[in-house]
């Protein structure tokens, strides 16, 4: 099974689990790092290292998700980037969150990514511009 | 080239930066300092990637920059440039980058460090670069952010050595 490790700038990772747990129940292989202003980048690389290792021993990869691009959870997350095994995503949304845990599990990892993507994008919308449609 | 902002930041681009002062300053150029990500290509891409499209980002050794920052290449552009070290900021200094004020926003705990608020704590040769670069004529503060009181180094540093 897949890992995923959403790593965000204060607590807003573990309230997204959280709040997937309350509409999906428990939730297997996540992760949050919370990144607070006076984190040591050293420090916070070990949290990533660590969480990786726990949610990848399945050796299905891991998927790390960061509220957004160019924050120090993203740029310190990209530094794991694997070819083989982790990949990075940003923006990260309940949507998205709900989607890696209700997507088929045969996907390999690039495709759920790109999949989730794609779905995070979707879930953007102007309630006044659909009632016009 | 207008430098409106130059900080010492161990995140280097990251969202204080990028959200908080770039648009309080009304940079349109973000210059990073430093040789290990000029060197790392993944490192420099992704940070280029993560800067809106208004704003140009250069990222270069501090020899570079220094350089960069004395020719005429840059235009008008208002510069925030950042360092990750007060070492690179004094290199920078010595190479001819025309700092007078110099902003420390992130340099965080580490062992042997002096911690002098939460996002900044000074190893004795931090100290040693930022005194030589105040006594060249640098006026050093300390400021997170922007909405945050901006305080002289000086005030942070006998504090913890326990004078004042």
């Amino acid at each position: 099974m897949k890992g995923l490790v959403i790593a965000t700038h204060a607590d807003m990772g573990a309230a997204l689990l959280r709040a997937c747990e309350l509409i999906i129940g428990p939730l297997p292989n996540a992760r949050a790092i919370s990144v607070q202003r006076e984190d040591d980048v050293e420090v916070v690389r070990q949290s990533f290292a660590e969480a990786i290792a726990a949610v990848g021993r399945d050796g299905d990869g891991v998927l790390i998700m960061t509220d957004m691009l160019g924050g120090t959870p993203a740029n310190i997350g990209a530094s794991f980037i694997d070819a083989e095994g982790v990949d990075l995503l940003t923006g990260v949304s309940l949507p998205m969150v709900l989607k890696f845990f209700n997507s088929k599990s045969d996907l390999g990892l690039t495709e759920l990514a790109l999949i989730l993507k794609a779905y995070g994008q979707q879930g953007i919308q102007l309630a006044s511009e659909l009632l016009k449609r | 080239m207008k430098l409106v902002l130059a900080r010492i930041d161990n995140r280097l681009i990251h969202g204080q930066v990028l959200e908080a002062w770039v648009p309080n300053i009304h940079a349109n150029c973000i210059i990073v300092a430093n040789d290990e990500v000029a060197q790392t290509t993944m490192r420099r891409l992704l940070m280029e990637a993560a800067v809106p499209k208004s704003i140009q980002v250069i990222v270069n050794t501090v020899e570079a920059v220094a350089h960069l920052l004395n020719s005429a290449e840059l235009g008008d552009a208002r510069v925030l440039l950042l360092f990750a070290t007060a070492r690179d900021a004094l290199l920078a200094f010595r190479a001819g980058a025309p700092i007078t004020t110099l902003n420390l926003g992130n340099m965080h705990a580490g062992a042997g460090k002096l911690k002098c608020s939460c996002t900044i704590a000074l190893a004795p040769e931090d100290i040693e670069d930022l005194q030589a670069l105040e006594a060249a004529g640098v006026e050093i503060v300390s400021q997170c952010v922007p909405t945050e009181r901006e305080v002289a180094w000086s005030r942070m540093l006998p504090k913890v050595k326990g004078e004042g």
